[in-house]
């Protein structure tokens, strides 16, 4: 082969190896990535908070934020962890802006652990493995094929309203409308299953844990029907620069529409201000948006908006 | 592919249906990947199409069976497997007198950082039919970026043939 033959070549692997990962994604997916790239360099800030012993002695009800979709929720003596994530990027280009708030070798013990789909912000194998491994690790119905055996106790699937029930911890699989797969190529692969949203019961305090999702509500409603709901964790972002949310994913104003919807006594927002995501005009953009919501509706009492490494405890 | 993989949020109850998920799957077999031979006359360049008629996988959760068959989701091959893979190739130039050729292949996939979906190992061996000559490999290779992009670098000694290829590997 000439010097031509390959310079055209290696032009033409070039164009096939960055063209090929991107196809796959939404121009959503593609400005997190480019914003992320731009910000190499910068320094993970952070959190506002670390709680150094987060597991609480006395305690009816505590919820720390870890950053974006990882919760630490304590019920009395159990503890449950939603989507844990603690590395330093997720799915490995999209950088962390501010260190979790929670060291997990804090943590001795974690009951379950719920994940919510497998995208890799909030199904994170890195993270998993620097977990307690005593508990029982939940997943949404088409999440096996890509769960690797992590060594937790046990790993169940649960169906939309399949229910596990042990030790007085009543935990509901319920519906929520985002949408499969976990590398962009699987979306229609794994579509309508792979994702949902979960309801813990123990002595009675009733914690729901919407995910990721966008605004549906017969969902919602439903869900404020059948349980008693005193905490919603809802996300509010991303909602890039407009105010109203997506098909998969609910902006501050509809997070606040669930939060009626589910007549939770509470609500904790989640899913920003965590990783460098660039679809915002700013990072507080959803968290600012939120306030002027509750603002408006007068409803502040009922929405506590932690820093992250911040724990509520009722 | 595009419209394909657009986000589309679904209720619970729209699950793919069958034929969706093997459209889906046929899309991407239909990738090729990028191969290079070299010998001690010539260097060749041409695609390759790979397909897995087995493979045990090691690394995941017992929920699932360790056995797959051609439609193998990515984490089934990274977290740790054992391999067959057939493939055919198509090259810009005859060898002898045939612009195509074909191997079998037993690959090993070791997880090296993140359960293997940021890198992981592959060693092997394989035989590769181009023309009237059917050389014996060795392979090792790297993957990474989710188990996608898989480079892999295949030495035959008798006759003395390199085979370098970049890979792309969805299921």
């Amino acid at each position: 082969m000439t010097q031509a033959d390959w310079t055209r070549f290696v032009k033409g692997i070039a164009f096939v190896f960055l063209a090929l990962p991107m196809c796959g994604c939404s121009s959503y997916v593609t400005r997190i990535v480019s914003y992320s790239l731009q910000r190499m360099t910068e320094p993970i800030q952070p959190p506002a908070h670390r709680v150094l012993s987060p597991i609480l002695p006395n305690t009816n009800l505590a919820v720390l934020w870890v950053g974006h979709a990882a919760m630490l929720i304590q019920i009395h003596d159990k503890v449950f962890m939603t989507d844990p994530s603690f590395t330093k990027t997720i799915g490995l280009i999209v950088r962390r802006a501010v260190e979790p708030g929670l060291d997990p070798s804090s943590l001795s013990s974690v009951d379950y652990t719920l994940i919510s789909h497998l995208h890799f912000d909030h199904f994170s194998y890195g993270s998993l493995d620097l977990l307690p491994k005593n508990g029982k690790l939940l997943i949404p119905s088409g999440g096996a094929a890509y769960t690797p055996e992590l060594g937790f106790a046990e790993t169940r699937e649960l169906k939309p309203w399949e229910v596990l029930e042990e030790n007085g911890v009543r935990i509901t699989a319920v519906p929520v409308q985002h949408f499969g797969g976990r590398y962009g190529f699987d979306i229609q692969w794994n579509a309508g299953r792979g994702y949902t949203g979960w309801v813990v019961e123990y002595k009675g305090k009733t914690v729901f844990v919407a995910g990721d999702t966008g605004y549906h509500p017969e969902y919602f409603k439903e869900i404020g029907r059948r349980f008693s709901v005193d905490v919603a964790i809802v996300p509010i972002a991303p909602v890039g620069t407009r105010e109203s949310g997506s098909r998969v994913h609910v902006s501050p104003k509809e997070a606040v529409q669930i939060l009626e919807d589910v007549n939770a006594k509470i609500m904790i927002p989640m899913h920003h201000r965590t990783f460098f995501q660039g679809v915002e005009t700013a990072p507080t953009f959803a968290q600012d948006l939120l306030k002027r919501i509750l603002e408006e509706k007068k409803i502040h009492a009922r929405v506590k908006i932690l820093d992250i490494g911040e724990q509520w405890i009722e | 592919m595009i419209i394909v993989l657009a986000p589309t949020a679904r209720s619970q109850t729209q699950e793919a249906s069958l034929s969706d998920r093997v459209f889906t799957w046929l899309q991407f077999q239909a990738i090729p990947s990028i191969t290079i031979l070299s010998s001690t006359s010539a260097t060749q360049t041409g695609f390759e199409w790979e397909a897995t008629p087995l493979l045990y996988s090691f690394g995941m959760t017992r929920l699932v069976s360790p056995w797959k068959s051609f439609i193998v989701e990515p984490p089934a091959r990274f977290t740790g497997s054992i391999e067959f893979v057939v493939s055919g190739q198509i090259l810009t130039e005859k060898v002898g007198n045939s612009y195509f050729g074909g191997s079998a292949q037993l690959l090993g996939h070791i997880p090296l950082i993140e359960r293997g979906e940021h890198l992981g190992l592959t060693v092997g061996i394989g035989s590769y039919s181009f023309s009237q000559s059917t050389p014996f490999f060795k392979v090792v290779g790297i993957s990474t970026l989710f188990g996608f992009l898989h480079f892999n670098l295949k030495q035959s000694a008798s006759p003395k043939l390199w085979v370098g290829s970049i890979e792309f590997r969805f299921f």
